[in-house]
């Protein structure tokens, strides 16, 4: 198999056939982030659309040093964020201090029997403005603040929307699961 | 005190982790290539054409300096005598001429008696010469015997602005035709010309760009600019120079509607783009609504956003014509077959061209509206250029040559890999050439 330096070189060179191998062997891992930020599959091949045009358009600054796949996922996500903030930069909610936690969550186990495409469909049907905080919060690894900066909300509402994501989340997980138990945090 | 993650963020990070979801198909076809970068080949073409702008320059050049700084010499200075005889001077033992000054050219004109042979008795200038042009040395008497003649030597005497021939017997009026000496070649041709053409496609074996080329109808192509050539020998010499040459294709199965803005606002520097042959056009110009058959239009509007019933446009073009413009080195080898005053030649060479101008237009006349651009078009090409032509000698220093030639580009137009299409074209080149 040819190694992702090979193809980007090939790529840069202006071969249409490496452009075309890069694409086939990222876009499934790709499309799957943006159907986590489209929620729907006409937005999210949209989105997969554009991420590529950049990708390839601003493949000669990748410095080889990170990781490509994270280096692509993060145009990704940010195409994502663009778009959603050019389609729901008017929904903004109003900040909300009090946050409210879940009072207890499954323990982790109890998501054996859920299939990546059942957490997968979960997300795409949260609402967007919740959808969007989970996952950079909780998916990417951001924090409020810079969830905050990337969507032009205080931290505030990043971690109201956060919690609510989570109970709807636990909500559905539990139903799909079974479980009814209540698992309290060690 | 160490906040500890939710399992819930956990789960989902780990279950997504290794997701794949496969893509709609036409996601890829949606995506148009990335431009290229420039090759060590391309580069390497364009320092040969760089050479051959800098070799037509440096000969430019040499021939000013030369013309410029080199006094002018006596070939030969002959004599003509009415018995026919040539009559030439030889002026080697002459005494050095007294006062040196600038050297000009100079006609005189001189007369014979017809029976008396020919010698350098006296000489002077005509009387229409000003007398600051009139030359002046101690010529010795004729060594040789009567008759003979009597030979100048370019090395040997520089005619002067000053000073006058003199210590003759008698008066002898001579004309010198052309100092300068008709054995002074004219080396180099400076001239304009213009050459309209019809290009022609041409698409291999690649299904898909025939099914393209077949809809595209070539453009009336031209290319203008100035030339300068060397006369190698008598018959061969070597052109070069500088133009400008427009190519394109007129796009026919695409309707452009206007007035999109008014429903459909995206951040995004195209909405459509257009498949053609030489590369993927890029509706810049997101007023445009574009349709189209043959699945040449691709678009980042929804597909529930497409319906152009929606939508009050009107309709400003039923094609799309892609414009060319390419800034243009030849260095062309030609050979005269026939060197008399109607000639004929034979011509080669290759013109190396850089992209100055790549547009998409639509409309006609003064109401164009840009398109866009195409995406994929080379910035460098090199193409081979093929003449067979007729030159016609209008005066000793004006020359109209009217050549057919025939172009081919051996260099794709398009970067995009793998791309067959190389247009060619067949026109007539004509324009007026100087000798100097």
């Amino acid at each position: 198999m040819a190694k992702d330096k090979d193809i980007i070189d090939g790529c840069l060179s202006g071969s249409r056939r490496d452009q075309e191998l890069l694409y086939r062997r990222y876009s499934p891992k790709l499309y799957a982030v943006c159907l986590q930020y489209a929620g729907n599959t006409e937005e999210a091949r949209d989105v997969l659309q554009e991420g590529f045009i950049k990708i390839f358009e601003n493949l000669s600054h990748f410095s080889h040093e990170g990781s490509f796949e994270g280096w692509m996922r993060r145009i990704i996500v940010n195409t994502a964020l663009e778009r959603y903030r050019n389609r729901y930069y008017l929904n903004r909610v109003d900040d909300i201090d009090e946050v409210t936690e879940p009072e207890a969550e499954p323990d982790t186990d109890d998501f054996a029997g859920l299939e990546a495409f059942d957490l997968l469909n979960m997300i795409m049907e949260l609402p967007p403005k919740y959808r969007v905080v989970f996952n950079l919060y909780a998916i990417e690894g951001y924090s409020h603040k810079e969830v905050g900066e990337m969507l032009g909300i205080s931290e505030g509402t990043s971690k109201s929307n956060l919690s609510r994501a989570r109970e709807i989340l636990q909500k559905k997980v539990m139903i799909l699961t079974g479980v009814t138990k209540r698992m309290v945090n060690v | 005190m160490f906040e500890r993650e939710p399992n819930i963020d956990i789960v989902f990070r780990n279950g997504l982790k290794n997701l794949e979801v496969l893509p709609p198909a036409d996601v890829w076809d949606s995506i148009p290539p990335m431009p290229m970068k420039q090759s060590r080949l391309r580069i390497i073409s364009g320092i040969a054409a760089g050479v051959a702008a800098m070799v037509s320059l440096t000969l430019l050049v040499s021939w000013f300096v030369r013309n410029n700084s080199t006094p002018v010499l006596l070939s030969e200075v002959t004599v003509p005598g009415s018995d026919l005889r040539d009559v030439s001077i030889d002026i080697a033992k002459a005494a050095p001429v007294t006062r040196p000054a600038e050297a000009k050219t100079v006609n005189f004109t001189a007369t014979t008696t017809p029976s008396e042979p020919a010698g350098l008795s006296d000489m002077e200038a005509m009387e229409d010469i000003p007398p600051e042009l009139t030359a002046s040395a101690d010529l010795p008497e004729q060594d040789g015997p009567t008759g003979e003649p009597l030979k100048l030597f370019s090395d040997e005497i520089t005619i002067i602005n000053a000073g006058r021939f003199d210590g003759a017997d008698e008066n002898l009026k001579t004309t010198l035709p052309d100092l300068k000496g008709a054995k002074t070649e004219k080396r180099f041709l400076l001239g304009a010309s213009l050459s309209p053409a019809m290009g022609f496609s041409r698409s291999g074996e690649d299904v898909r760009l025939a099914e393209l080329i077949n809809s595209e109808k070539s453009r009336p192509a031209y290319t203008t600019g100035v030339s300068v050539a060397y006369r190698i020998s008598d018959r061969l010499s070597i052109q070069s120079g500088i133009g400008l040459s427009s190519i394109g294709q007129t796009i026919s199965d695409v309707a452009v509607y206007a007035g999109l803005s008014d429903y459909y606002s995206v951040k995004s520097s195209y909405l459509y783009s257009v498949e053609t042959a030489s590369g993927l056009i890029l509706a810049g110009n997101t007023d445009l609504y574009l349709t189209g058959t043959r699945d040449r239009v691709g678009t980042l509007i929804p597909v529930n956003m497409a319906d152009p019933s929606k939508y009050k446009l009107t309709q400003v073009g039923s094609d799309i014509q892609q414009i060319f413009r390419y800034l243009e080195l030849p260095v062309m080898l030609r050979y005269k077959l026939i060197d008399r005053k109607v000639g004929l030649n034979v011509s080669g060479g290759v013109a190396y061209g850089f992209l100055v101008d790549n547009s998409a237009y639509t409309g006609e006349g003064s109401d164009l509206i840009r398109v866009g651009h195409t995406e994929g078009v080379s910035n460098v090409n090199l193409s081979s250029q093929l003449g067979f032509g007729m030159e016609y000698n209008i005066s000793r220093k004006i020359i109209f040559s009217l050549e057919p030639m025939f172009r081919y580009y051996v260099t794709p137009i398009s970067d995009i890999s793998g791309s067959l299409y190389k247009p060619y074209s067949v026109g007539f080149t004509s324009g007026f050439f100087f000798k100097f």
